[in-house]
C-alpha cells in the first residue's frame, strides 16, 4: 500500500462506539473513479464515511484525504470531500440557490464565487428552474438533487454519497445514477457510493468494498470481473431435500436453502469430464444427485452469477 | 438533452476574500429573521423605552434640569447606574429577542441532520458555536447596548456640560464590556438549551421558565421578604454582576460577587453541555 500516490487512504482504522466495535482494522487505498460501499445494515458503512470526513476519532488507525491526516488536518481534508447525506441535509427556510451558496461559503468560497457556483451546479443537477423555490417545498427527487448540488458546490475531489437514490422514483433514480456516473467517468471525480441497491453499484461503480460487522471483507471489480465458469442453479421440488442438499453441497461452491427453494453455485470448470457442454453436464449432475437422493425437482433454472450472489455469499458465509 | 450533458465545470477561484465560517453562519442567522416583519416589529417596540428616555432627557435639558438626571440610579438617569437600570428594564425584550433568534438555532440543526452537514465542511466546533452565539448576541445587543449607546450620545449632544466626557467615553465603554459579557453568557445558555432538544417549542418553554419564571420567583421573594428566592432570578444575576463593572448599586439582595460566580458557573455548565451535545450524529426521526 503506497501512501503518497493515493488520493484517499485508510490504514488499520478501528472505531468503537460506547465500547461496541463499529469498524475493525479497515484498510484500503482508493484512486479516482466510482467505488461501491456495500454491506448489510449495521456493517459500518455510514461510520466509515464519517471517519473519512473526520467526524469520528480516527485513532487507532489513520485516514488520509489528498495527503491530509484527518486526525489533525480535517479542515484541509474536507475541502476535498463533498458529502451527500442520506437523511436531512436541508436547512429549512432557504431557497435551493441560497442553501447551495451558503454551503459553498461554509466551504471557504467567497460570497460571489459561492453564488455563481451555486447557479452552475444547480443547473448541472437539473434544478435550474426550481432554484429560487424554498427547499422545503421540493419533492424527494429534487431534494436528492439539491443535496448533490450541495456536495458539488466547492468542487471536491471526492464525493461521498450515502444512499443517493433513496426514495427516488425509477426515472429519478436513472437520472441520479447518470449524474454520478458522469461525474466519476468523465469529470474525474472520485465517488464512494454507499448503498443497499446492488443495481446502483453495478450501474455506476468500477469496484466494490464489502463491509460486514465493521470488517472489510472483500474488494473486487464490478464490470468485467472474471467469475470463471460459475453458474447459479435454482431448484425447487419435494422429497428427500435434506439428503439432496447434503449431496449438492459436496458438488457445489455454495448451497442455500430457503424452504423448498434451493440455490447452488457450481463451478463448471471443476465438474468431471464427460459428453456435452459444461452446462449440460452440470444439469445432468444435479439431476443424477436428485434421483440418487429420491428428490423430485419440479423446477430447475440456471443463470449466471451476479453481483448480488457474490455479495450475499460474502455477507452470509453460513449459507455455504 | 440529459441533465448531465449540460456540463460540469471545475471551479476556478476568483481570488476574492472569503469570509470565515463563523461569520458566514452569524450573517445568515441575523439577516434571515430581519426579513420578517414581526422581528422588525419587536425591534421597533424594544426601542420605544429608549425614545421615552430620550424624550425625558430632551425636556429636562430644555427646562435646564438635566443635572438632576446625572445623579442617582433611576431608570431615567444618564449615568452608568441609570443605564444599567435601563438595560435591566429591557429584560422582556431580551427574552423575546433571544428566544426568537436562538431557540431553534441548534434544535433545528439537530432535527434536520444539519450538524453533520456543517461538520462535513471545513469548520470546527468553535466556528459553529461562535457563529451561532453571535446571532443571539446580536439580538441581545440590538435591544440593550444599541439604544443605551444612542442615548449616551444623545444626552451628550443635548447638554455636553451635564455629564461631561464620562458620558461620551467611560460610561459607553463600561456598557459595551458589560453587554458583551452578559450577552455572550446569555447566548451560550440559550444555545445549550437549544442543543438539548430537537423541537424548538420545548426550548421556548424552558427559556420562558428560566427567564420569566426566575424573574417572577425573584419578585415574589422580594414581596414576601425572602431574599433567598432571588437566587432563581436568572437575568437578575447578570444585572447584579453588572453592577461591579458599572460601579452601580447591587440590583438584587444578593452579593454581586455571588451573582458573578453563579453566572460563571452557568456559562461553564452551558459550555460543557454544548461540547457534549454538538456532534455530527444523525438524528433518526
Amino acid at each position: 500500500m503506497t501512501a503518497d500516490s493515493s488520493n484517499l487512504q485508510v490504514e488499520h482504522l478501528t472505531f468503537a462506539y460506547r465500547r461496541e466495535p463499529v469498524l475493525r482494522d479497515v484498510s484500503f487505498v482508493l484512486e479516482r473513479g466510482a467505488v461501491g460501499l456495500l454491506g448489510p445494515n449495521g456493517s459500518g458503512k455510514t461510520t466509515l464515511l464519517r471517519a473519512l470526513l473526520g467526524q469520528v476519532p480516527v485513532r487507532p488507525g489513520q485516514v488520509r484525504v489528498q495527503g491530509h491526516d484527518m486526525a489533525h488536518e480535517a479542515r484541509l481534508g474536507r475541502r476535498s470531500l463533498g458529502w451527500m447525506p442520506e437523511r436531512g441535509g436541508i436547512i429549512p427556510g432557504l431557497s435551493g440557490v441560497a442553501l447551495t451558496a451558503y454551503l459553498g461559503e461554509l466551504s471557504g468560497m467567497a460570497r460571489q464565487d459561492a453564488m455563481q457556483r451555486a447557479h452552475e451546479v444547480l443547473h448541472f443537477v437539473g434544478l435550474r428552474d426550481e432554484r429560487y423555490r424554498s427547499c422545503e417545498t421540493y419533492s424527494q427527487g429534487m431534494r436528492q438533487r439539491l443535496k448533490l448540488a450541495g456536495a458539488l458546490v466547492h468542487d471536491p475531489r471526492w464525493l461521498l454519497l450515502d444512499e443517493p437514490t433513496s426514495g427516488l422514483d425509477p426515472g429519478g433514480r436513472v437520472d441520479m445514477l447518470d449524474l454520478v456516473a458522469d461525474l466519476a467517468g468523465r469529470k474525474g471525480l472520485g465517488v464512494i457510493l454507499s448503498t443497499h441497491l446492488l443495481a446502483d453499484v453495478e450501474a455506476v461503480c468500477r469496484e466494490i468494498l464489502v463491509l460486514r460487522e465493521g470488517r472489510l471483507l472483500d474488494r473486487q471489480p464490478v464490470a468485467g470481473h472474471d467469475r470463471g465458469g460459475q453458474q447459479v442453479f435454482e431448484i425447487s421440488g419435494f422429497g428427500g431435500e435434506e439428503a439432496f442438499v447434503e449431496a449438492l453441497a459436496r458438488l457445489a461452491l455454495s448451497v442455500k436453502r430457503d424452504g423448498r427453494h434451493i440455490t447452488a453455485v457450481l463451478d463448471l470448470d471443476t465438474l468431471p469430464a464427460g459428453p456435452g457442454n459444461p452446462t449440460a453436464r452440470a444439469m445432468r449432475a444435479v439431476l443424477e444427485l436428485a434421483v440418487a437422493c429420491d428428490y423430485s425437482p419440479r423446477r430447475l433454472r440456471r443463470r449466471p452469477v451476479t453481483l448480488a450472489d457474490e455479495f450475499h455469499a460474502l455477507v452470509n458465509p453460513e449459507a455455504r | 438533452m440529459p441533465v448531465h450533458e449540460r456540463g460540469y465545470t471545475h471551479w476556478q477561484p476568483s481570488g476574492l476574500h472569503a469570509d470565515p465560517a463563523w461569520w458566514v453562519i452569524a450573517k445568515r442567522g441575523l439577516v434571515g429573521p430581519l426579513k420578517r416583519r414581526w422581528t422588525l416589529m419587536l425591534l421597533f417596540m424594544a426601542w420605544v423605552p429608549a425614545v421615552v428616555k430620550g424624550g425625558i432627557i430632551f425636556f429636562k435639558a430644555k427646562a435646564g434640569q438635566i443635572i438632576d438626571l446625572a445623579a442617582g440610579g433611576a431608570w431615567t438617569s444618564i449615568n452608568a447606574a441609570g443605564f444599567l437600570a435601563f438595560v435591566e428594564g429591557q429584560r422582556f425584550f431580551v427574552f423575546l429577542a433571544t428566544v426568537i433568534l436562538g431557540a431553534g438555532l441548534i434544535a433545528r440543526d439537530r432535527r434536520e441532520n444539519g450538524l453533520a452537514l456543517y461538520f462535513a465542511r471545513p469548520l470546527g466546533l468553535v466556528d459553529y458555536l461562535a457563529g451561532k452565539s453571535l446571532i443571539v448576541l446580536g439580538g441581545y445587543l440590538a435591544v440593550t447596548l444599541a439604544p443605551v449607546l444612542v442615548l449616551c450620545l444623545f444626552a451628550y449632544l443635548v447638554d455636553p456640560e451635564a455629564a461631561g466626557l464620562e458620558l461620551l467615553v467611560l460610561t459607553p465603554l463600561r456598557l459595551v464590556v458589560f453587554c458583551l459579557l452578559a450577552g455572550t453568557g446569555i447566548a451560550l445558555v440559550m444555545l445549550a438549551l437549544s442543543s438539548l432538544a430537537t423541537r424548538t417549542v420545548l426550548v421556548v418553554v424552558w427559556w420562558t421558565v428560566i427567564c420569566l419564571g426566575g424573574d417572577a420567583v425573584g419578585g415574589i421573594g422580594e414581596a414576601v421578604g425572602v431574599p433567598g428566592l432571588q437566587y432563581a432570578n436568572f437575568l437578575g444575576h447578570w444585572h447584579n454582576a453588572g453592577a461591579l463593572i458599572l460601579g452601580a448599586d447591587q440590583r438584587l439582595p444578593v452579593s454581586p460577587w455571588a451573582s458573578l460566580a453563579i453566572c460563571i458557573l452557568v456559562v461553564a455548565g452551558s459550555l460543557a453541555v454544548l461540547r457534549s451535545r454538538i456532534r455530527p450524529v444523525e438524528v433518526v426521526t
